[in-house]
């Protein structure tokens, strides 16, 4: 997205300031053109894919198909309603969020705690963080179709050893009130060791010297680590944080495989649902809205982290 | 020099009109959607038999592509539809024929019968009645069933026998069925270590087993003439999904929640489970992996005998050129010609819907070998058509959230029909306003 925003560079040349503004415009302009020539591929592909794509869902959302045979009709914001007082939606909306956080809070714990402990440079750690980024490496369809058989009832690898001390098996991916977890403790699996490398880089950036001087007051490692490692992690925090959320969002790979939004909609997330009402009730009318609902509150989203991010760094 | 010149150009124009496959245009390529919705090795049956085809026809290549589930191939059939790129053939569920034709999505066979001489009557005579409710749309042709299926009820035999049974006779009530599997599930305290029975609830399979066990229960699912009207909110529904939950909490002989197809083959192969209901789809799958004894037997009654038919029939999706369709077509009849049908239907369990089918030597042949595959032909008789609604994908699975929701223990049988009900209706209103209520 930064590429496309021109605004942001920096202009080179200044006019005086007694040329009229037509001039000055002109001139601007001119020193400028190259850049926005450089720019210009990138413009066309976002147009294209990203811009253009969103133009067609925002018109799309406008108009509604009654049956197969009737024509298409302009219904105005019908279609954004008729997704807000849909339970599905509302349903899916909750999902997410008790994914959103429930995915995000461990996954970057675990990380942080794997990078700490990781930190150091050796045979050893090198080959445990290999081990941790393994899943990372795992497209999570196939993860998920490993995870079909784990989780499978009574037979499954989990129930095989768990089934030892439970005294009733839980059907895992089949209970409406385990599957949206089941499905979340893959995610975790698979997200911590992406996690841990931006911790990995962020812990390389905290400054000998600032640790040296905390060695030679006294500090403990539980000081250390609050009073200037967190502090100083702040940044890659407040990304990894983003990053989590958007994945929340955007991957459903494991829904599909693992439950196809059931037992009776209890995995069913955001995007599974504009999904749905996509491709199995062929509702172009609802899936754009429901989009335009998603987009907008990641842009949201998205618009006040950076803000929170920009605020701390132009911050004392 | 000139004349023979002119004769070359003369003679490759002929043959260019004559033979277009001559004329460097090569041989018609057309694709052919699959899907793989039951377990086993289909995907590599089904690569050897379009290698056949394509040797034995020059002038075409047919290229098989696998496209997942039922309900995955009827959402990337409808993804290439729009784009312009339909494959020109498609083994598609049976039940979505309806739905799509409604959709304007199919490809009208009557006039491909016509021009091979035949008569529809004719052409649907060679395939088992009870599968021309999910092919014949308004009586016009619109699918060729190629491999079909009624569910089964699978008895581990040498459990059975374990527990004092006789799997020569196998249950034929509900009342029986209950008895068998109470005394075929084993506990060690509050914990079951063997089911006595297990039936799939998954999304597409649940639907179907419904449809099973209402009809057992002298009902029906749907409208079979009007795509508009479901069944979900009656006595002999409500009947089957109170049996259904009884077996799981009252009885607890059935495990708890929603388990898909795979999950209940996975637990009968492996003991687990010492009885299920399943598609005869699975057949070759549980005869090849099976490491004891099994019999394969009607879905007991409560009221009658009857089952749905599941399984695929072999569609053209519309907007298909003339070329490919010509094309589909010749490979649509070598798939259900006796010989070929009879031969898939050997690889995988499904029976063949062409009765000739089993004439032929080397279906005699397997028969005597494998009686338990003669089980989904002799219930035949008794089969009905597979629920087909306007959008019949939500349609079903209004009913299978209720009924995921009633096996996990959330719901009673009697709202849960009710709200499946209320939700079908809402998702049906579209169409039945513009069709049945559409009034004059």
């Amino acid at each position: 997205m930064s590429l496309a925003e021109p605004a942001a560079l920096p202009v080179a040349v200044s006019a005086p300031p007694r040329l009229n503004l037509m001039t000055r415009f002109t001139t601007r302009f001119k020193a400028s053109l190259p850049a926005y020539l450089l720019l210009l591929p990138s413009l066309v592909f976002l147009a294209l894919f990203t811009y253009g794509a969103m133009g067609r869902v925002l018109i799309d959302a406008l108009y509604q198909r009654a049956t197969p045979r009737a024509p298409l009709r302009f219904v105005g914001l019908d279609n954004i309603s008729a997704v807000l007082a849909d339970p599905a939606f509302t349903g899916a909306v909750i999902n997410n969020l008790i994914y959103a956080i429930g995915t995000a809070i461990p996954s970057i714990g675990l990380a942080l705690l794997f990078a700490l402990a990781l930190a150091r440079t050796n045979a050893v750690t090198s080959a445990l963080r290999a081990a941790l980024f393994l899943p990372v490496l795992i497209p999570m369809v196939a993860a998920s179709a490993l995870f079909l058989f784990i989780f499978l009832p009574n037979v499954g690898l989990l129930d095989y050893y768990i089934g030892r001390f439970l005294p009733v098996l839980p059907n895992w991916l089949g209970d409406p009130d385990i599957a949206l977890y089941a499905i979340m403790i893959i995610t975790i699996w698979k997200n911590a060791g992406y996690y841990m490398l931006f911790f990995l880089a962020g812990l390389q950036a905290v400054p000998e010297d600032v640790m040296e001087a905390a060695h030679l007051d006294g500090a403990g490692p539980y000081q250390r680590l609050r009073y200037i490692i967190l502090p100083e992690l702040k940044p890659t925090f407040l990304f990894v944080i983003v990053i989590a959320t958007l994945n929340a969002v955007t991957q459903v790979d494991h829904v599909f495989v693992l439950t196809q939004g059931g037992p009776s909609n209890a995995t069913n997330l955001v995007l599974f649902y504009i999904y749905q009402q996509a491709v199995e009730h062929f509702d172009i009318g609802r899936a754009s809205a429901a989009t335009l609902l998603t987009l907008a509150a990641l842009m949201a989203l998205t618009a006040l982290s950076f803000r929170t991010m920009a605020n701390r760094e132009s911050g004392p | 020099m000139l004349f023979s010149r002119r004769l070359m150009l003369g003679l490759a124009m002929a043959g260019a009109f004559a033979f277009p496959a001559l004329a460097g245009e090569g041989p018609t390529e057309i694709d052919l959607f699959f899907p793989v919705p039951v377990d086993g090795k289909l995907a590599r049956d089904m690569g050897t038999l379009i290698k056949e085809f394509n040797e034995g026809h020059p002038d075409i290549k047919a290229t098989a592509v696998y496209t997942g589930s039922y309900d995955d191939t009827l959402i990337k059939t409808r993804a290439s539809i729009k784009a312009g790129k339909p494959p020109a053939a498609v083994i598609m569920s049976a039940n979505f024929l309806l739905d799509m034709q409604i959709e304007n999505e199919l490809t009208n066979l009557d006039s491909l019968i016509a021009a091979d001489g035949s008569t529809k009557d004719q052409f649907l005579g060679q395939f088992f009645p009870a599968l021309q409710g999910n092919a014949v749309i308004n009586r016009s042709v619109y699918g060729v069933p190629f491999h079909n299926s009624t569910p089964l009820l699978y008895i581990n035999a040498d459990k059975a026998k374990e527990a004092g049974l006789d799997p020569n006779k196998p249950p034929q009530t509900w009342a029986e069925l209950t008895d068998w599997a109470k005394k075929l599930t084993k506990r060690e305290g509050d914990k079951v270590t063997q089911w006595g029975i297990a039936i799939p609830c998954a999304y597409d399979y649940c639907g179907w087993m419904m449809e099973t066990l209402t009809m057992t229960n002298g009902g029906r699912y749907y409208n079979e003439e009007f795509g508009g009207e479901v069944y979900y909110d009656t006595p002999s529904m409500l009947g089957a999904l109170t049996w259904w939950n009884d077996l799981v909490s009252k009885y607890k002989v059935h495990p708890p929640g929603a388990t898909p197809g795979p999950a209940v083959s996975t637990s009968f192969i492996s003991g687990n489970a010492a009885m299920m209901m399943l598609s005869t789809g699975s057949l070759t799958y549980v005869r090849e992996n099976a490491k004891f004894n099994y019999k394969v037997a009607f879905i007991p009654r409560n009221v009658r005998n009857a089952v749905p038919i599941g399984g695929a029939s072999l569609i053209i999706p519309a907007g298909v050129e003339a070329d490919k369709q010509k094309a589909a077509w010749t490979l649509i009849k070598w798939m259900t010609s006796p010989e070929k049908s009879a031969w898939w239907s050997r690889a995988t369990g499904y029976f063949a819907p062409n009765m000739a089918a089993y004439k032929t030597p080397d279906m005699v042949d397997f028969l005597n070998k494998n009686p338990d595959a003669k089980t989904a032909v002799e219930q035949l008789d008794v089969a009905k058509p597979w629920f087909a609604t306007y959008k019949t994908v939500p349609v079903r699975k209004n009913l299978e959230d209720e009924v995921m929701l009633v096996l996990n223990g959330k719901k009673q049988p009697k709202e849960a029909l009710v709200a499946a009900q209320k939700a079908a209706e809402e998702t049906l209103k579209p169409y039945n306003a513009e069709t049945s209520l559409k009034l004059p």
